[in-house]
């Protein structure tokens, strides 16, 4: 097992100084940290053991591993990858069978409280887990035993989140997300059908630089990337505030990009950073390219309608549900400070904080 | 009520009572208010009141005009409290438009009256050059964080246990 620094994992790599401290300064203005913050990145990157993570497979389809191993994050398809020591990945890694699965027991007894749990889909209940088999036995027992040795555990996606579509009513097999089988570990829930590329990257790049979990929200999500609504920073937003929408597929207002809420789109209630961080290296969204937003990363966002159906309660939607929203803060409203807080967190919401993040934008 | 008011409250408005009439994400309490419209660098800006969405509005003044931005082209205005992305609105009865969103939907607000609050108040705190509260608790938070990612301790000076158990931690 290796204890080499990921510094030196990336010299090993071919990849020069001046590339590693580049990628030092674009991972802390992914994180949304100060420019200062580089050269803690590069510190701890040059000094630190690399942490072994255990990549688990639940119910899923998979998709947060293929984001994932597409970021497009500098270096991340060499670095990342081995950085990260992944240790144990069904898709990735060569080796199969009880081969496989003794790795898992031999980081559990080396690295005992220290290695990070990934676990991407969830353990269906139902039948004592006999919907998910992973070694000859139910998943469910595997996720247990395995968190109980690790430090934190990322849960991936929506599966791992919340349940997504193996969870959707009736749920005949009683898919149910990490957080309600492990209840005595951090958890960090990275939601999203997949979660954006770099937002995995940039959380999994956080925990193992500075050793801690990133600062989350009242639902356990990493603030800096799911503080806001896809909305708030849509770019078809000031379509949305004139009234300009498109009513049906193909019509002239379609064609002039207007705004996609009246065809169903969720991104008024929906907490991601698509809108602002963008797909396959910034290029796109799914509202750039036409499309509503489904809201994949909302919780149970297969029983909220379709995905043509207007949002009709927004409540529902749980703008409420988000620690920072100031819709929540204005609700009843009391006397003068609560508009005055409402105010200033609307404000301070809307300003520009990492001009230096925004390139030529 | 000056000109620039009554035009964006004019245009709205209509946009309210034709194109958003009866959309569940209006809020049916809050009606159109343009807000505490003012001169600033020979353009208007001020905070645009709609039952969907309470936004900074910037408007061409007499003299000066505003620059049209196209779809998915920003501009960042930089104001004495702070620098805010701005998006270009283009509503032909209205001309040239920017707006900066700052609460929508705005289903959870109660009366057009605390709308309108919470607008004044933007507006005051938009032009507050100081330290304002928001301010320093972000520069307090980007400290706290730098020091927690260094693994030095969150507070300014050790704090005794007496401190600690009467909650003076907080008071920071």
């Amino acid at each position: 097992m290796s204890t080499e620094t990921f510094y030196e994992v990336m010299r090993r790599q071919g990849i020069s100084r001046r590339s590693f401290l580049k990628f030092c300064s674009l991972t802390a203005a992914s994180l949304g940290l100060a420019p200062t913050m580089a050269p803690q990145i590069a510190h701890a990157m040059e000094t630190k053991p690399r942490t072994p993570v255990i990549w688990l497979h639940g119910l899923e389809c998979t998709c947060c591993s293929e984001s994932f191993i597409r970021s497009a994050h500098p270096l991340a398809k060499d670095v990342v990858l081995s950085m990260l020591s992944l240790d144990y990945d069904d898709t990735l890694m060569a080796a199969a069978g009880h081969q496989a699965e003794e790795i898992i027991a031999e980081i559990r007894k080396k690295y005992k409280g220290n290695f990070i749990l990934a676990v991407e889909g969830n353990p269906p209940l139902n039948e004592d887990g006999m919907f998910c088999i992973h070694g000859g036995r139910p998943f469910v027992e595997v996720l247990k035993e395995t968190a109980a040795d690790a430090k934190a555990i990322i849960s991936w996606g929506a599966c791992a989140s919340w349940g997504c579509v193996q969870a959707a009513k009736p749920n005949p097999t009683r898919a149910t997300p990490v957080h309600k089988v492990i209840t005595d570990k951090p958890i960090i829930k990275v939601p999203g059908c997949p979660p954006i590329a770099e937002v995995m990257t940039a959380v999994v790049t956080y925990m193992l630089t500075f050793d801690r979990i990133p600062e989350l929200d009242r639902q356990g999500r990493p603030k800096m990337f799911y503080g806001q609504r896809i909305h708030d920073k849509c770019y078809r937003r000031p379509h949305f505030d004139a009234g300009q929408f498109v009513e049906e597929w193909d019509d002239e207002a379609a064609r002039k990009g207007y705004c996609l809420y009246k065809m169903g789109c969720k991104g008024p209630t929906t907490y991601n950073a698509c809108s602002t961080v963008r797909w396959n290296g910034g290029v796109s969204f799914p509202i750039q390219s036409g499309h509503g937003c489904i809201g994949c990363s909302e919780e149970g966002f297969w029983d909220k309608g379709g995905f043509y159906e207007r949002v009709t309660d927004i409540k529902q939607f749980g703008v409420e549900s988000n620690a920072d929203a100031v819709g929540g803060t204005v609700a009843g409203i009391a006397g003068a400070a609560v508009v005055a807080h409402a105010a200033v967190s609307a404000l301070t919401k809307a300003r520009d904080k990492n001009d230096q993040s925004k390139g030529g934008k | 009520m000056n000109v620039v008011e009554q035009k964006l409250e004019a245009v709205f408005r209509d946009i309210a009572e034709t194109r958003m009439a009866g959309l569940p994400i209006c809020n049916s309490a809050l009606r159109v208010q343009a807000v505490g419209f003012r001169e600033w660098q020979e353009h208007w800006v001020g905070v645009l009141v709609t039952p969907w969405t309470i936004s900074l509005a910037l408007m061409p003044g007499d003299k000066a005009p505003l620059k049209t931005l196209g779809p998915d082209e920003k501009m960042t205005w930089e104001f004495p409290s702070g620098k805010y992305e701005f998006m270009g609105l283009n509503e032909p009865a209205l001309g040239t438009c920017q707006t900066c969103s700052l609460i929508s939907p705005v289903i959870d607000i109660g009366r057009h009256e605390d709308a309108v609050d919470v607008a004044r108040q933007v507006m005051d705190a938009l032009f507050v050059t100081d330290e304002t509260d928001a301010k320093r608790d972000a520069d307090r938070k980007q400290m706290v964080e730098a020091a927690r990612l260094k693994g030095e301790p969150v507070l300014d000076k050790p704090l005794s246990r007496r401190d600690f158990l009467r909650g003076s931690f907080l008071g920071t």
